[in-house]
């Protein structure tokens, strides 16, 4: 038995060659490090941040969270046997008058039209970022001009800033300077994702195959025909998939703006809120999870049939 | 030239006429929205007090405070309470993200395909396993689809205005993302070296622990760290339902009309979340193949 666990000459030069390879193995300093920061960073945030929840622990606060559950259950069967008839009744009367579905079918809305704008921005201007479009001589490895290098350089930079800001800080800053409508949340959301757009599509058309622009180019094509009558058809279906991954994140953003006091479904959840009516706020993000779904299967199905072609 | 026509096929992503099917459909949709949505012309044009703001917000973008516009001695020096706001953003994200890693790791591996995959037995147990992925991809779809700010809305409402319900917030939504990426990067690794395992004898959680999740960590890795730059956005806006980050900061000096404040602020952010992105950006460069 212990003859077999002995170390012999043979393992001692297998585990060498296994401690030699450990050695040669490449090491990203870089990835360590970061890795490292994070881990700490998670750790202060659990000391330094209070983030532990202590109150959990105090009898009162307990009761708090028992009490919010209990009010999450429709109100005419607190305190009843679950009916699914009283139950329907309920899910119809509430949402007529929380007026829920209207501001579910508003945010579908709101959703459309700004990522609709994103993406015409973002098809108007990404080519003046492009590096293949924007220089003194497309497609040729010439050098350029400082002139040129600057206006990319700023419209690069005006897509950072665009995306920097969270939709709701945009939002919240817009609904002070424009009378009230649903253009501040339309504007936000639409800014937000112009930025996004804006650096993919311009990074599409740096990639796009040089061979068919340069012949265009060869035969005399101007650097907005080159742009517009070829590298955007070529980069569109990239744009469309980009336009449906975003939108999915629209519709989720365009429900949150409400409440700030646009009218989405974002508005009633917050005005059910005030009120305490916690069995209609849960019903109504209910409401909103049906409208998230509905829109990923949308997006999910579209590019899907884009693709299949 | 071939890998040239290759490249603009697969670029254009589809026959021409769906592409512009899809493109006119969604221009009509937006021309409906418009008549949906309460979008007159005239709410793009400021009204007189909106031009007051604009001209008085927008005329100080370039001259952030330094200090206070309001000196007062009992505060706090103006600098050091944006580093703090922006110090309690970072921690706040780095909370809500530090639950969400551990969210996505668990539900990651429950979902995937990889981890369920058939190894033959009885069939009242494969039922099981094919019905508790469903349930789980469920559990995942529900926490994806609910926005963090309505998830903190829920848990302000219960916990009450404290930093756990805010990390919470954040961590449901972005582990439930984590969960969906984590699971489909691990589902596109090759299976040669997991089948190799298993045809050793290795158990399932070995199998997958050693054969498939060192080839999709790179990608996992990076996945994450972008997560956590946008983990930073939604911790800054949580600001605005009281919990003390940067946007709480922002929404005060605001309804103080100190304008110049505002913009310390968003620069603050602005640089918060820039830092990141070069971060993570650095990052996949020199690790993502």
């Amino acid at each position: 038995m212990s003859a077999s666990h002995a170390i012999t000459a043979d393992d001692a030069a297998r585990l060498a060659r296994v401690a030699e390879l450990r050695r040669r193995r490449p090491v990203n300093r870089y990835l360590r490090v970061s890795l490292v920061l994070c881990g700490v960073l998670g750790v202060v945030a659990w000391i330094a941040g209070d983030l532990f929840p202590r109150f959990l622990f105090d009898e009162a606060s307990r009761r708090n969270v028992a009490r919010f559950l209990g009010e999450l259950r429709p109100e005419p069967l607190q305190g009843e046997p679950w009916d699914w008839g009283v139950f329907a009744q309920w899910v119809r009367e509430t949402l007529v008058h929380t007026r829920g579905l209207g501001d579910a079918w508003r945010t579908f809305n709101l959703a459309v039209l700004a990522i609709v704008l994103a993406g015409t921005f973002a098809a108007l201007v990404a080519p003046l970022g492009a590096r293949t479009l924007a220089t003194r001589d497309p497609l040729s490895d010439a050098p350029d001009t400082a002139g040129w290098r600057w206006l990319r350089r700023v419209v690069r930079l005006g897509f950072v800033l665009l995306r920097a800001l969270p939709e709701y800080v945009l939002a919240f800053l817009l609904m002070a300077m424009l009378p009230s409508s649903a253009w501040p949340a339309v504007l936000a959301l639409a800014m937000h994702n112009a930025g996004i757009l804006g650096r993919l599509h311009s990074e599409t058309l740096e990639n796009l195959p040089a061979g068919p622009l340069r012949s265009l180019r060869q035969a005399g094509a101007t650097r907005a025909q080159l742009a517009f009558a070829a590298g955007f058809p070529l980069a569109l279906g990239r744009l469309l998939l980009y336009v449906f991954y975003r939108y999915e994140t629209c519709v989720r953003e365009a429900t949150v703006l409400g409440i700030l006091g646009i009218r989405t479904l974002g508005y009633s959840i917050q005005d059910a809120r005030s009120k305490l009516y916690y069995d209609e706020m849960l019903l109504l993000i209910l409401l909103s999870v049906v409208l998230v779904l509905a829109a990923d299967a949308a997006s999910v199905f579209v590019r899907r049939w884009l693709r299949r072609a | 030239m071939a890998p040239d026509a290759n490249g603009a096929r697969r670029l254009r992503g589809g026959a021409p006429g769906r592409r512009a099917a899809v493109l006119l459909g969604l221009v009509v949709l937006a021309l409906l929205a418009l008549a949906v949505l309460d979008t007159p012309a005239s709410g793009l044009v400021p009204s007189a007090s909106g031009v007051e703001v604009a001209k008085r917000f927008l005329g100080t973008a370039l001259r952030p405070a330094l200090d206070y516009q309001e000196a007062h001695p009992d505060f706090e020096p103006f600098l050091w309470k944006v580093a703090k706001g922006a110090w309690r953003t970072v921690l706040l994200a780095a909370g809500g993200m530090s639950l969400a890693l551990v969210f996505g790791a668990v539900l990651g591996v429950f979902s995937s395909d990889a981890w369920w995959e058939d190894r033959g037995g009885r069939g009242a147990r494969r039922a099981a396993r094919g019905s508790v992925q469903a349930a789980l991809r469920l559990v995942i779809a529900l926490m994806r689809s609910v926005h963090e700010l309505l998830w903190a809305v829920l848990f302000l409402a219960a916990f009450g205005l404290t930093p756990f319900a805010a990390a919470l917030a954040i961590a449901i939504p972005y582990g439930g993302t984590l969960a969906k990426v984590f699971a489909e990067m691990v589902d596109e690794e090759p299976r040669a070296a997991a089948h190799a395992l298993r045809a050793m004898g290795a158990s399932r959680a070995s199998e997958y622990v050693l054969g498939l999740v060192p080839g999709a960590m790179s990608n996992v890795i990076a996945y994450a760290f972008y997560r956590f730059e946008c983990s930073l956005r939604s911790a800054a806006v949580m600001g605005f339902f009281g919990i003390p980050t940067l946007g709480y900061d922002l929404q005060l000096a605001w309804n103080d009309l100190a304008y110049r404040e505002v913009w310390t602020y968003v620069y603050a952010m602005t640089a918060l979340v820039l830092l990141f992105e070069a971060w993570s950006a650095g990052l996949r460069k020199r690790f993502v193949a």
